[in-house]
């Protein structure tokens, strides 16, 4: 399983942004990992689409969407369900219709592979959620078994703290170069 | 029309502030005829220019100083004179926005500072600087206004900080000299014009 430090893989997967017909799909791809905008990229994942835990937890990362945009970070949902799973997922349950955030297929199972989630007998996600920096860098990984679910106001916690480098001058500390006071 | 009188109404009206305005202290100043308002006019009048700096950058650097003191008709020029000056809605927005989090910043780094202890540099500040990351007015001159308002708010070691940072960035003594100096003369006429 890829880790701290590493680049996150490339790839180009169709995602579902909409049930509204004619817009429902859209392709994200690993360019706009790295940006100059100082976006910051949170890709959750889980095994599969229609099943219990799921939709409690996609649900809980819906209503705190504006928490992610508020911090600059782009907020993806994955697993290695087709994009035409993932859409009638999207019409079937009443949590998951006005999601604001892509829903990745993997329908390749090829990004889960890359990133070494994908458990061995089903080959279905873990409950995997990485953070990756504006320079493509994974920044925190956690991964749950199967059946565990996520604590969504945990993910903000790391981002709040991997973001917030005290970045002013101010944050001057004792021993630090050549400041003659 | 005493003198007096005559020089609140010349400074009212380079504020853009009606010239039958007054506040308690200018009504002092106004009532001893004091020759302090000469003063005054001509050191707020010498805030707008600078060898050293544009006359958007003076508008800009007024603009913070008069956020920081809470000033609403000094915020109101300064607004003015800055956007006349050249600065677009980002630039006075980026003002707003720097004055505040320095305030946040010297306040807490103060505290910090003051207290000395290595147990409160070890918890994460949890204060978020993202504005400082890319400054649409320049990293320069970002610290410059940073600088200012450190000078301001009281903070010593942040003053020092700023000021190290901006001679590492190639900034002139004047340059930073100046910024200070509005910033000083800009809470000088605040203490009268509110």
């Amino acid at each position: 399983m890829l880790t701290i430090g590493q680049k996150f893989p490339s790839f180009s997967k169709t995602a579902v942004v909409s049930i509204e017909k004619g817009k429902e799909f859209e392709t994200l791809t690993s360019d706009y990992l790295v940006n100059d905008d100082n976006v910051w990229t949170v890709m959750f994942w889980w095994p599969k689409d229609f099943t219990f835990v799921c939709p409690t937890e996609i649900a809980e990362f819906n209503k705190n969407f504006t928490e992610f945009r508020d911090r600059d970070a782009r907020l993806i949902g994955a697993s290695t369900d087709s994009e035409f799973v993932h859409a009638a997922w999207r019409r079937d349950h009443d949590d998951l219709r006005d999601l604001k955030f892509p829903m990745l297929a993997d329908t390749s199972k090829s990004l889960a592979e890359d990133l070494g989630i994908l458990e061995p007998t089903e080959k279905i996600a873990y409950r995997a959620t990485f953070i990756v920096d504006p320079q493509g860098i994974i920044r925190w990984v956690s991964v749950n078994d199967l059946s565990v679910g996520r604590n969504v106001k945990e993910v903000l916690r790391v981002l709040d703290g991997l973001q917030t480098d005290e970045l002013c001058p101010c944050n001057w500390e004792k021993g630090q170069e050549t400041l003659t006071v | 029309m005493n003198e007096s009188t005559e020089i609140i109404s010349e400074i009212l009206t380079a504020i853009g502030v009606d010239t039958a305005y007054r506040t308690e202290s200018l009504t002092l100043l106004e009532e001893g005829e004091s020759r302090y308002l000469r003063d005054l006019k001509l050191n707020f009048n010498s805030t707008l220019t600078s060898e050293h700096l544009s006359n958007k950058e003076c508008g800009l650097l007024g603009l913070s100083t008069a956020i920081n003191n809470n000033n609403k008709p000094l915020t109101q020029f300064f607004t003015r004179y800055a956007e006349e000056q050249g600065a677009n809605a980002a630039d006075v927005a980026e003002a707003a926005g720097c004055t505040s989090l320095l305030a946040a910043n010297n306040v807490f780094y103060r505290f910090r500072h003051f207290t000395q202890k290595e147990k409160y540099t070890q918890i994460p500040a949890r204060i978020r600087m993202s504005l400082m990351m890319k400054p649409v007015t320049g990293k320069e001159f970002f610290e410059l206004m940073s600088l200012a308002i450190s000078a301001v708010n009281g903070c010593e070691m942040c003053v020092n900080a700023h000021e190290d940072s901006l001679i590492k960035l190639a900034t002139t003594e004047e340059r930073i000299f100046d910024a200070v100096r509005i910033a000083s003369l800009v809470t000088a006429m605040g203490k009268v014009v509110f």
